[in-house]
């Protein structure tokens, strides 16, 4: 009785697994005619060094993915070491694909924000309610007093692919340990804030300020902007004042006395560290409360 | 005569009536997820009508010459996710050949063709609606084509568009996707009933 089953069900399967093959082995070959006809011969090199690309597609080369990079780097090897991402490693890995020596590229890049003014610190003449895009707002003169600082509407933080950058009360901050320095936040700030530094060190110091304004202009509509009083620069030559702005030379950097001197003696407290574990910032505000 | 007109009601009718994405809703994964831009669209609605062409029928022909005579109408779905999927790796290879760019702007949705349903539920419609000539299902296929392409590129115009729109924060993105997708839809529901 199971036997006569068993032979029904074979009987009724074996001319639809013979289509099956049939039709099968019928596309194998049209298949295996086209792969040949129309072939595309693909550098070894190339797929090599897709593989050793961080393959994220965040554009920081300038090319559209990791597979274009790929492809532009192994016609032009100058092109090594443009994945921000990858960094080092990959530049290394890349050029030994490649039969190339590379020098050190030096310490990777990370965005600095020149500003540290949250919504309390600015001062605002009217309520902005247009587009709520910084590249929009920033077309408006007097969107905000402070014609250099944050707008905080995070044009940078919707180019930022890794979720590195939020807007925390008005000012855009990296998150350093997810930030892979891709350098898109820069490329998407519409007043320039954000710099990309040589981060020697895990902590950069920096001038959180862009500021052109005299001294007396952004005391008056920034609570924490930089003065341009110049004490930071009379206590180490790293620090240069220049269009009434502090600036810090990066590649002189070195955490010594005289640099943590210079950030004590700011007097707006707009000397701050940055990195990965970065002191918080003591605002000019509670220094004068007293501890409790 | 009377088979010109009657291939020209099935091409109007499944381009604008029984429009595969706006009326019965197949094939939303491109249609959504290639919508970016309106070239990319193009693109990849040309390389949906030629797989669509193609499969469709050749699915007919398998389907009368080789399936039904043999009554074998149990093994349709597994030969037909055959032709297409051979469909899809000739245009694959096609694509990456003579438009390398398209070929990279694509990426994934490429080799996904294959999973549209937009595809193999026009392969089964033909058969549902009983369409008995190969002209007829050779025009349904391409319309089915056409018609995606159609849809997809009104998508992405829109978008294009609704890029620069303030859209309310609560709705950006797939929200406002999915409700100008209803829209469309409910626009096209105007063509029901146009032919019998």
């Amino acid at each position: 009785m199971i036997l006569a089953d068993i032979f029904e069900l074979w009987n009724s399967a074996w001319p639809a697994g013979l289509i099956m093959l049939g039709l099968g082995i019928g596309f194998a070959v049209v298949l295996l005619i086209a792969s040949i006809k129309l072939k595309v011969e693909v550098d070894p090199k190339v797929e090599q060094i897709h593989k050793a690309l961080p393959n994220i597609d965040c554009g920081a080369c300038g090319f559209a993915g990791c597979s274009s990079y790929a492809k532009a780097v192994a016609e032009k090897p100058s092109l090594i070491g443009l994945c921000a991402p990858g960094g080092a490693q990959t530049a290394a890995k890349i050029a030994n694909i490649l039969n190339l020596q590379i020098s050190d590229s030096g310490p990777t890049k990370r965005p600095i924000v020149h500003c540290r003014a949250h919504t309390n610190d600015k001062t605002f003449y009217a309520k902005y309610q247009g587009i709520p895009t910084c590249i929009s707002a920033n077309a408006l003169v007097n969107v905000q007093a402070c014609k250099f600082g944050c707008l905080g509407f995070g044009d940078c933080v919707s180019a930022c692919k890794f979720d590195a950058l939020h807007i925390i009360d008005g000012l855009a901050v990296v998150d350093y340990k997810k930030c892979t320095g891709c350098a898109a936040c820069s490329k998407a700030c519409p007043r320039n804030l954000i710099e990309m530094v040589p981060f020697a060190y895990e902590n950069m110091m920096t001038v959180a300020c862009s500021s052109k304004e005299n001294g007396k202009t952004t005391r008056s509509i920034c609570k924490v902007g930089c003065i341009g009083c110049g004490l930071c620069a009379k206590q180490t030559d790293i620090f240069t004042i220049e269009d009434n702005l502090a600036r810090l030379d990066y590649g002189k950097y070195k955490p010594t006395e005289q640099t943590e001197t210079a950030l004590n003696k700011c007097p707006t407290g707009v000397i701050v560290y940055r990195g990965k574990s970065a002191p918080a910032a003591k605002h000019p505000a509670l220094k004068k409360q007293p501890p409790d | 005569m009377d088979t010109l007109d009657t291939l020209l009601m099935a091409f109007i009718s499944i381009v604008l009536i029984n429009n595969l994405v706006l009326t019965k809703f197949l094939g939303i994964c491109p249609y959504l997820g290639v919508s970016g831009r309106i070239d990319m669209a193009f693109g990849m609605g040309m390389a949906v009508t030629f797989v669509v062409t193609l499969s469709g029928t050749m699915t007919w022909m398998i389907d009368h010459w080789i399936l039904m005579p043999m009554n074998l109408e149990v093994t349709r779905y597994v030969c037909f996710i055959l032709v297409i999927a051979g469909a899809v790796q000739l245009v694959e290879m096609y694509i990456r050949k003579f438009f390398p760019s398209l070929y990279e702007s694509f990426g994934i949705f490429l080799p996904l063709i294959t999973t549209n349903c937009a595809i193999l539920g026009l392969c089964l419609f033909v058969n549902l609606w009983g369409i008995d000539n190969l002209p007829e299902a050779a025009v349904l296929s391409f319309g089915a084509g056409i018609g995606f392409t159609m849809a997809i590129c009104i998508m992405a115009g829109i978008r294009e568009n609704l890029n620069m729109a303030d859209v309310p924060r609560c709705l950006k993105g797939a929200p406002i996707t999915l409700i100008t997708a209803g829209l469309l839809t409910l626009a096209f529901m105007g063509f029901a009933g146009m032919i019998k």
